[in-house]
């Protein structure tokens, strides 16, 4: 007796090389993340004009709690995610990734970062469309229409 | 500019707005640093505007000869920005342990 879950399709073995299902583009992750950049931006300069001897520290907490919050969610949709209309889910399942893998994927993405930004691009030519942080955290970031959100943040 | 630099450190709290790219992924962008660079140039407090970033002064420097100046066309080989955002984005990428 398994718990009831989510209302995705589950993952299908890929036939032939291409990818298992749709993918998020390039140009809406892109886009997603400047406006999650400009959000956290924002706000981390709100609380460092409160605080100014904390500046990046409360930055970084404010990102790791946002990040882990809503990747992690059910939805798996951060704000600028769901104005672009992409989510992650976990690539076998296709639910949510839960809190911890969250977490995973924002450690990931400094990973992914350090050289020159190379594991975001790496998308770019992945079959699955994964950055190293999607392979970190075993998930795929995939559009809305193919894999509707019931609610948000879920 | 030079007016942001002078008045944003007297308004309360001062407002300030931290680098999208380096919240995201906590890699500096090119332009990291300029805001400070450039408000403690305009202070006078040389070390810590060329430990923020050197391109900040360099920028104060150019404003100021411009309004000096006024010259009535300026022209700059093509080359001059991509290679000043390269070496700006080499010197925060050093500043922050990532060089």
């Amino acid at each position: 007796m398994t718990e009831p879950s989510y209302q995705q399709p589950a993952y299908q073995p890929p036939a032939g090389t291409g990818p298992s299902g749709p993918r998020a583009s390039f140009g809406r992750r892109l886009v997603a993340a400047i406006i999650d950049g400009i959000l956290l931006g924002v706000v981390g300069g709100i609380f460092y004009a409160i605080s100014r001897p904390l500046g990046y520290a409360v930055q970084l907490l404010i990102t790791i709690a946002y990040l882990t919050y809503l990747e992690g969610s059910p939805s798996g949709q951060t704000v600028g995610k769901k104005a672009m209309g992409i989510r992650v889910i976990d690539f076998r399942t296709g639910g949510s990734i839960g809190y911890g893998r969250a977490f995973v994927r924002w450690i990931g993405r400094y990973v992914s970062a350090i050289p020159c930004l190379l594991g975001y691009l790496w998308m770019l030519w992945d079959k699955e469309k994964q950055t190293w942080h999607d392979k970190f955290a075993n998930d795929v970031v995939v559009p809305e229409s193919a894999y509707p959100v019931e609610s948000w943040p879920g | 500019m030079l007016a942001a630099g002078l008045t944003l450190p007297a308004l309360p709290g001062h407002p300030s707005f931290h680098c999208p790219l380096r919240a995201l992924t906590g890699l500096p962008c090119p332009l990291c640093g300029l805001s400070t660079s450039v408000e403690e140039t305009v202070h006078f407090h040389l070390g810590d505007a060329l430990a923020a970033n050197p391109l900040g002064v360099l920028l104060v420097l150019v404003a100021v000869a411009l309004l000096v100046l006024r010259p009535a066309r300026l022209a700059l080989p093509r080359a001059v920005v991509p290679t000043v955002l390269a070496a700006s984005w080499l010197f925060e990428l050093h500043r922050f342990s990532f060089l």
